[in-house]
């Protein structure tokens, strides 16, 4: 009688299970939510968060319990300002704060989508403010903490076809401390009713205003050595 | 709306099969036709039954005409390396939607068609959006989103033509009991590879949820792009554990080997397979809620579950003698 000749299912799932038993105990059975951000990994990466960032956040009451938003906050270059804010935001809210400006290249782009990252298109963060997500967009980088940049209209132009409120975020981080803080004012509203492209255009600017009043209203800069700062007061 | 003649194309099929069944208890279904290359794979009471080939387009003419339906839910598609290859899976998709779609349009008393599409349509191309929704554009990267976009322009243009309402389901991809799916049966192989880089997720339906969202658009008379998405979502790595298989990681180039490895040892790994690995395959079902009413039973993390939950073949040994 011939015999058919089988794959050794049963001997290669013992083997591997054998090596793979390690990796599953350290790293628990669970999923992503509908944008690929894991919860699980962001709260695993929190202790680490915290050693580069000791994030104060203030005005958190300003945003909704549920329902979409379009945060704006201010970056500083290299700050990494909207990933740190998108962070300590979710933590202080108890609800995932996605940040845009994720890469689409792997690895980058792929590890930040686990933590909450959106492609930086207009269509993305409309399809997220429709699904009542709460997304943080960052201005335009500037060389100077205490200034905030131009805020991207086109993006803001997706809350404003959404229906979703926007509120502004002001940022400040020390390049070389680990103080940082994160201010969220009350929701920004377009001063003119607009019909056409004006209504993001105005609103965008609006935010950035509304950015820099609150920054203003920090003080001065902390870098976490008192001559430079001293200096940067001037 | 009692009374309904309903044409189900794909009758035979897992989801065919679903679909005939829940339009049997439908009080709007008057009558119930369906056709296929295969038998169906449930007991239906009422449903008439036609064994056809795609390419037989004149007994599929014949059939439809003289049924004279007034919807017409489309299924007939090959699922590249699910029932068929790659050649034979394209040839056979567009023989039947030529047949299909061109005999529906004969019909003089037709008021719907609803056809299956997938989320495989919007593409995974470079800075495409992470959830794609009915209205971004139609940007196909894979053979079989080609081809459920020739479908959905097949089903379009006779609808602009003879004025009929024509709903798309963009359905993720279907995991079922019976379903041959080249996602399912990769993801039950004891050793399954993975793109270490990327492990990108992605969301399924499961083919139930799938039947009853057919049912719906075709009461409704759907007009319109709609997805199918269950809630949730979960990658290959994170899949993988779920299922206490062993995960194989892979950068880049050795996909190819893997590929062939997988393809000897039964599960054939196709282009749009590889492409949710890399690049994962999310759609925003929340039109889905809207137009239809319809929230899918199981999350994807269940689907998953329910697909590792599936016994395997169970091989029962000769008959012997005893006496």
């Amino acid at each position: 009688m011939a015999q058919i000749l089988e794959f050794p299912r049963a001997a290669v799932s013992r083997a591997g299970n054998a090596l793979a038993e390690p990796l599953r105990s350290m790293w628990p059975v669970h999923s992503v939510d509908d944008y690929g951000r894991d919860p699980h990994l962001v709260a695993a990466l929190g202790p680490l968060a915290r050693v580069r960032w000791g994030v104060t956040v203030g005005g958190a009451e300003h945003l909704p319990k549920r329902g979409g938003a379009l945060l704006v906050c201010n970056s500083r270059r290299w700050a990494l300002s909207n990933v740190w804010a998108a962070w300590a935001l979710s933590e202080a809210i108890d609800r995932p704060v996605r940040f845009v400006g994720r890469p689409d290249v792997a690895p980058v782009g792929a590890f930040m989508r686990r933590i909450g990252g959106l492609l930086d298109s207009p269509a993305e963060v409309q399809g997220a403010l429709r699904n009542h997500e709460l997304v943080l967009v960052s201005a335009e980088p500037t060389a100077h903490p205490r200034n905030a940049g131009p805020v991207p209209h086109l993006l803001v132009g997706a809350a404003v076809v959404a229906g979703a409120p926007v509120f502004p975020v002001a940022t400040m981080s020390s390049p070389m401390g680990r103080a940082a803080r994160a201010e969220v004012g009350p929701q920004v509203r377009p001063r003119r009713k607009r019909r056409g492209p004006l209504a993001e255009v105005e609103l965008a600017e609006q935010i950035q205003h509304h950015i820099q009043r609150i920054l203003d209203g920090f003080g001065g800069m902390q870098t976490g050595v008192a001559p430079f700062d001293w200096l940067a007061e001037g | 709306m009692k009374g309904q003649r309903v044409l189900v194309s794909g009758m035979g099929s897992e989801l065919g099969s679903l679909v005939a069944v829940q339009l049997e208890s439908e009080p709007w279904v008057g009558s119930l036709v369906g056709i296929d290359v295969d038998p169906p794979r449930r007991r239906l009471r009422t449903a008439e039954f036609h064994l056809l080939q795609p390419s037989q387009r004149e007994r599929i003419v014949d059939v439809v005409t003289k049924f004279n339906p007034h919807v017409v839910i489309n299924l007939s598609v090959w699922e590249p390396d699910a029932r068929a290859g790659l050649e034979h899976a394209r040839r056979f998709t567009a023989d039947a939607t030529t047949a299909v779609i061109g005999a529906a349009a004969e019909c003089p008393a037709l008021e719907a068609m609803v056809v299956r599409s997938g989320v495989e349509v919007y593409g995974r191309g470079h800075r495409s959006i992470t959830r794609p929704t009915e209205t971004s554009p139609l940007q196909p990267t894979s053979e079989y989103g080609h081809m459920l976009a020739n479908i959905e322009r097949s089903a379009r243009e006779v609808g602009r033509r003879i004025g009929i309402s024509v709903g798309k389901l963009r359905l993720a991809p279907v995991l079922g009991k019976h379903v041959p799916s080249p996602l399912g049966r990769l993801l039950r192989q004891p050793m399954v590879p993975f793109s270490l880089l990327a492990d990108a997720p992605f969301a399924v339906i499961e083919a139930g949820d799938a039947a009853a969202a057919f049912v719906r658009a075709a009461a409704q008379r759907l007009d319109e792009p709609v997805n199918i998405v269950a809630p949730g979502a979960i990658t290959a790595l994170q899949a993988i554990l779920r299922g206490k298989r062993v995960p194989l990681p892979l950068v880049g180039p050795e996909w190819r080997v893997a590929a062939r490895l997988s393809h000897m040892s039964g599960a054939p790994i196709p282009d749009h397979v590889v492409e949710l690995m890399h690049r994962g395959r999310l759609a925003d079902g929340g039109k889905a809620r809207e137009l239809l009413k319809f929230t899918p039973r199981l999350t994807t993390p269940e689907v998953i579950d329910h697909l590792y939950a599936w016994e395997s073949v169970v091989r029962i040994g000769a008959i012997k003698e005893v006496a």
